[in-house]
């Protein structure tokens, strides 16, 4: 008992020091092939660690869910990451909770990032909130499918991450086969929804027509916004995880001899080269505009749909 | 022949997958890139044919010919034409539909479970090696087909048909691995003349009319 719940300290650290650096490559890459120097790898530990020490101010007609969102937020992501084992060697409560639960675990923590939005009034936190929304309920049922596929896909019968992960290093390099690129297709085009990346919303801009999570936590500041942004990067590590750890499973199954230490560098590895191809599409790709984001969701869907079909409708 | 099946696979799915990219898709630009890519891997299909021959049977197939005429031509040569028909039309943006896109995806997807259907009634391609990717190229057909018919500019009607002739190839290398040179060599040069003379009319339609919407076309200007 004491030994698993070490491990899942072990988990949280190890999520909650990756997690800023992840923005930090994908800003890296996007300025050095803009031929800017850019900011530091490390430059989001540096804004957290400021904006934690800061002050705050609260508009005195927001209620106390603005105060309770922020903390609500990141609980519901950290709590999310039991869910989601980083290293097969790390304990996870998988027979507990699944992915359905992480999934919507993940749409709570969204519930009351909206609500926070609403609650101030401001009129540009109201646009964030049901823009968010719109696109949350848009891309939803791609990742429900995408993971149903993939619980059935990998012999586990099961859509707790663990089994998935064991059934993935089972079939090895059978991972490359239709039913996966297919899934890896609509799981980019869901990545990219979920963590207000480029084509769907500008991470870096505070543009007011077009954006959608950065008008939502436009009212916040000081510790306050540093929960927002950590739970934010925690969100975009949990899809990374997922994508890395099906659709790369190598070093997925529990070898002792290894120890702890391997694992997790192969970990890193494997979220780096997602996080690459992640900042490579959103350099490459133009925002597009708010009616054009069904579109997007439209194809994410059916190349998840398709996926599903391809391996249990159109095999047999 | 059966070893290759899995890496077909794949590419085909890689093709079907860009098709897709490109009905989601209304910017022109973005239409010859997908073009490109899919062209690309229509190249590697016959690229991996040739390398299996030089291989296997030592010997220089003419399917090599057919992998420098598509990279030559259909990644090369045609995007960079498109692309400047583009610029001279100065015409970005798809704007109007017949269908807007994210039911065209749907129907799409419709098409590719409607070739599942009728590729699953013919015994002679369920022998484990046609099967499985004639799903997938057989629906690059259908889904150039309606690429076509729902849009309403000409670069776009252009690039439908370029899809389609894609799929019709890959359909048939996927089928025969590697057809005679002179049958390749007709479609190929059909498609060429075809995207010329399709060019030309491009430019012809936008001088005339000041616009490339084809369903305009109906007016009498005299």
């Amino acid at each position: 008992m004491l030994n698993r719940f070490i491990d899942l300290v072990l988990q949280i650290v190890l999520v909650l020091l990756v997690a800023p650096l992840v923005n930090g490559i994908i800003r890296k890459i996007k300025s050095t092939i803009q031929h800017r120097k850019g900011a530091p790898v490390l430059q989001l530990y540096f804004d957290l660690i400021k904006l934690f020490k800061k002050n705050m101010v609260i508009s005195q007609h927001s209620s106390w869910i603005f105060i309770a969102a922020p903390y609500i937020y990141f609980i519901t992501v950290i709590t999310a990451f039991i869910f989601v084992p980083v290293v097969p060697q790390l304990f996870s409560f998988g027979f507990i909770g699944d992915a359905i639960l992480v999934v919507y675990l993940l749409a709570l923590g969204r519930f009351f990032l909206t609500l926070s939005g609403l609650d101030t009034g401001s009129t540009f936190g109201g646009m964030g909130s049901s823009r968010e929304m719109m696109i949350s309920s848009l891309i939803e049922p791609s990742l429900i499918i995408t993971i149903f596929t993939l619980g059935l896909s990998s012999k586990a019968g099961s859509t707790a991450f663990q089994a998935i992960y064991e059934g993935n290093a089972k079939l090895g390099i059978g991972v490359i086969s239709p039913i996966y690129l297919l899934l890896l297709a609509a799981m980019f085009i869901i990545i990219i929804a979920e963590t207000a990346r480029i084509p769907v919303d500008d991470p870096s801009t505070h543009l007011e027509l077009t954006m959608v999570h950065e008008a939502m936590i436009l009212e916040y500041s000081g510790r306050y916004l540093a929960l927002m942004e950590y739970g934010a990067s925690l969100k975009q590590l949990i899809l990374i995880t997922i994508t890395a750890n099906v659709f790369l499973p190598f070093g997925n199954s529990v070898i002792p001899e290894l120890g702890l230490v391997f694992p997790i560098l192969i970990y890193l590895a494997k979220v780096i080269v997602i996080t690459v191809i992640i900042a490579i599409i959103e350099i490459n790709t133009v925002k597009l505009r708010l009616f054009s984001v069904p579109n997007l969701a439209a194809l994410a869907f059916i190349l998840a749909l398709l996926g599903f079909m391809s391996g249990f409708v159109f095999g047999r | 022949m059966d070893k290759l099946a899995p890496l077909l696979n794949i590419f085909s799915v890689g093709i079907l997958i860009s098709t897709f990219s490109l009905v989601a898709s209304k910017r022109i630009m973005s239409y010859i890139k997908a073009f490109r890519i899919q062209s690309l891997i229509l190249a590697a299909v016959a690229a991996i044919f040739s390398i299996y021959y030089l291989v296997e049977e030592n010997r220089l197939e003419g399917i090599f010919i057919i992998f420098l005429l598509t990279v030559v031509f259909k990644v090369i040569y045609i995007p960079s034409m498109l692309k400047r028909i583009s610029v001279r039309v100065e015409y970005k943006v798809e704007k109007d539909f017949f269908i807007n896109i994210p039911i065209s995806i749907i129907i799409c997807c419709g098409l590719v479970i409607l070739t599942w259907y009728v590729v699953s009634k013919i015994p002679e391609l369920n022998n484990g090696y046609n099967g499985s990717f004639m799903v997938q190229s057989v629906s690059v057909i259908l889904i150039g087909l309606f690429f076509m018919i729902s849009r309403k500019k000409a670069i776009g009607q252009i690039i439908g048909f370029l899809v389609l002739e894609n799929g019709t190839f890959l359909t048939a290398i996927l089928l025969t691995s590697g057809m005679p040179m002179i049958v390749e060599f007709g479609i190929f040069f059909d498609l060429l003349t075809a995207v010329l003379i399709m060019g030309i009319f491009v430019f012809r339609i936008n001088e005339t009319f000041e616009h490339i919407d084809l369903n305009k076309l109906r007016n009498l200007r005299g």
